[in-house]
């Protein structure tokens, strides 16, 4: 038999342990899932965290970074695909960066909140620019730039074939990363293939790859590129991803190379590039890039509270940090944000933002580079 | 062996005991090669016979034709050997120079030359990939010294083949070293000196007294240098031109990027091969002088 006694201290216990969830909803905390890089988890920690408690009393938010842990987000948000399908909660909110089709099963299941003017405001600010999908929100980009220095070359190129002149006139002064290790040279090498077929992006798609297109196609732009490669820093010695080649460009190895925005914006920021290294977009056709996305479950634990920090990440306020913190893109439009940052990035402000497909094309480029270009070996293209 | 024959002398039993803790100890580690290492290593090279066409799958060399009739993948298994041959070959000379000069003198310059030999032992590849750009580098600290004293055509090694070929002897030093220095220690300081008292000249004693009897250290360092740098990633990826590239980062790219599971088989294939004949080697080399022993 339960005495008195123990079952009061049972009931004591009980209600206190239940007594727990009820003060923490007293501040209503949303769970925030981030899988980027250092520095995109410290911007939402140090900068966008207590802004956003500022702005809306009594919500706040915990981010859980789950880089390099499993696939990352891919991890959680399949997690949530099963707490969806088992009607469970998924203790999921909101998801800093995620593509929803490559969580497979996801779309389908109806995983995905539509985001649109009616549950998010501020979508309507949004940059015309940034490829849409009511599942996703575009809000932080990057695109590949030649970062230069000006004390040397006042007069930047302004189209590809302006770059190569002046890559040969300058003998060793220009060099781009390996197309596998690193997306600044990779979408170089997307950018020759651009210029020899015709600077149209819209050629390339993910379903229309055949090897005989290929080796037609990318064939014209081993010939482009083995015609700089002599003239790259070290006869052909490109460095083996991003920061490697912005170290060559920090050490005054080389002047220009075609480097990430957001991470040349940074490294100007913090004194890694010597004060007269600039950045500039080709104006003929812009290098690739692309934007973050983020997502909203539909079984979210708290949906008013995802919708509230969706709409406050598209706020003219976060996306002047989004350009200052981080160097990245605004996902909404230029218009919406002040005009003296406008002015300050008007070399590298986007008219467009070609993108190249992933797949069949990405391999066939990649293998094609080393084969034809890279290599030393003489043999008829 | 002298515990084979001590054991040899006690009663059946106690042997039988002791032979099978013996088995005992070895059975775990055993164990795990035979399942982590082996099975996998003999499915890998099995796989690597499988042509899979649409008329079914059927064995054959077509998958290693297709690598040697591929003119790219033939310049990196080249580059991959020349690079290591070169390496190994620079390692071992100067480890021998090295320990030759350790075993012949003694006092505090001796004994620093010796820690500094064994120094690159504690120190990971990726620092020294790392330490090398700053140092050889293009503007890096070498070439600034040099233009100090207006030397102004310095060409850096980084992403050049002699990029990594200066990393690799760096790193292969102090292995060497010691499995040298322990094999000199064996020659007899009489043998020497009865040789140069008949008149032997230094290259004289390195030839007939010397290097006869460093024979198995030299074959044991050369295996070890050589198993390293062959397979060797971090340092020709970080510290190598783009292409040529060395097996070991040409593997991982096939099969990191170019996603070609089946190509990168082969290529791994033909690694273990080359170094399989090596570790051969190795294995005849110490079966041999135990078997001197005995």
């Amino acid at each position: 038999m339960l005495s008195r006694r123990h079952f009061l201290i049972a009931s004591a216990a009980f209600s206190a342990l239940s007594g727990l969830p009820a003060l923490a909803q007293d501040k209503k905390t949303l769970q925030v899932y981030i899988d980027g890089d250092t520095n995109i988890s410290n911007w939402w920690n140090d900068i966008i965290k207590p802004a956003f408690e500022a702005a809306n009393p009594g919500m706040t938010f915990n981010v859980t970074i789950t880089r390099g842990v499993g696939d990352g987000n891919d991890t959680i948000a399949q997690r949530a695909l099963a707490a969806l399908q088992s009607k469970t909660d998924p203790q999921v909110d909101y998801f800093e960066e995620i593509e929803p089709a490559a969580v497979a099963g996801s779309v389908e299941a109806g995983l995905w909140t539509e985001l649109t003017t009616a549950n998010v405001p501020n979508l309507k600010m949004i940059n015309p620019a940034a490829p849409q999908a009511p599942i996703r929100l575009p809000y932080r980009g990057s695109q590949v730039l030649i970062a230069y220095d000006s004390a040397k070359i006042p007069a930047p190129p302004k189209t590809f074939a302006e770059l190569v002149a002046w890559a040969k006139a300058n003998p060793g002064r220009f060099t781009y990363g390996r197309p596998d290790k690193g997306g600044s040279g990779s979408n170089f090498v997307i950018r020759a293939i651009h210029e020899a077929n015709g600077r149209d992006p819209l050629m390339f798609t993910k379903d229309n790859f055949t090897q005989a297109k290929a080796d037609e196609m990318l064939g014209k732009a081993w010939v482009l590129l083995k015609d700089l490669h002599p003239f790259t820093f070290g006869e052909g010695t490109y460095p083996a991803g991003n920061t490697p080649a912005l170290q060559l460009l920090a050490q005054g190895a080389v002047d220009m190379i075609p480097a990430w925005s957001d991470q040349s914006l940074q490294a100007m920021k913090q004194g890694v590039l010597s004060e007269t290294v600039k950045v500039a977009q080709l104006q003929d056709l812009a290098l690739c890039g692309g934007f973050a996305y983020s997502a909203i479950p539909t079984n979210a634990t708290d949906m008013a509270g995802a919708l509230a920090l969706a709409n406050f990440m598209l706020s003219p306020e976060m996306q002047t940090s989004c350009v200052r913190e981080i160097g990245g893109f605004p996902g909404i439009d230029w218009s919406n944000l002040p005009p003296e940052l406008k002015a300050e990035y008007i070399d590298v402000i986007p008219v467009s933002i070609p993108t190249f497909p992933s797949g069949d094309w990405q391999t066939a480029k990649n293998d094609g580079w080393y084969r034809f270009v890279a290599t030393n070996i003489v043999r008829d293209l | 062996m002298s515990e084979a024959s001590l054991s040899a002398a006690r009663p059946p039993e106690g042997a039988f005991i002791e032979g099978a803790a013996g088995l005992a100890l070895v059975a775990a580690p055993v164990c795990l090669l035979l399942v982590l290492v082996l099975f996998p290593t003999v499915a890998m090279i099995w796989q690597s016979f499988q042509v899979k066409t649409e008329a079914g799958i059927h064995f054959g060399f077509d998958r290693f034709a297709a690598f040697f009739g591929d003119p790219y993948s033939m310049a990196n298994l080249r580059y991959t050997l020349a690079q290591t041959i070169t390496s190994c070959g620079t390692a071992l000379a100067l480890s021998l120079g090295i320990a030759l000069y350790l075993r012949f003198s003694s006092g505090r310059v001796a004994a620093m030359i010796h820690a500094l030999s064994l120094f690159p032992l504690f120190v990971p590849s990726v620092i020294i990939s790392y330490a090398l750009v700053r140092f050889l580098g293009p503007n890096g600290l070498l070439q600034l010294l040099l233009e100090q004293v207006g030397f102004t055509h310095y060409r850096t090694p980084y992403l050049t083949p002699v990029g990594p070929y200066l990393a690799f002897v760096w790193e292969n030093i102090p292995l060497p070293v010691l499995v040298l220095s322990a094999g000199l220690s064996q020659v007899s300081d009489h043998a020497v000196e009865a040789a140069r008292d008949l008149g032997a000249k230094g290259p004289r004693i390195l030839w007939e007294i010397l290097l006869p009897q460093l024979r198995r250290s030299l074959l044991i360092a050369f295996a070890l240098i050589f198993l390293g740098v062959i397979g060797a990633f971090t340092v020709p990826y970080l510290l190598g031109p783009p292409a040529p590239e060395m097996l070991g980062v040409f593997m991982q790219r096939t099969l990191g990027n170019l996603q070609r599971p089946a190509e990168a088989q082969v290529q791994a294939v033909i690694l273990m091969a080359i170094a399989s004949v090596v570790g051969a080697f190795y294995i005849a080399t110490m079966l041999r002088a135990d078997g001197g022993e005995r």
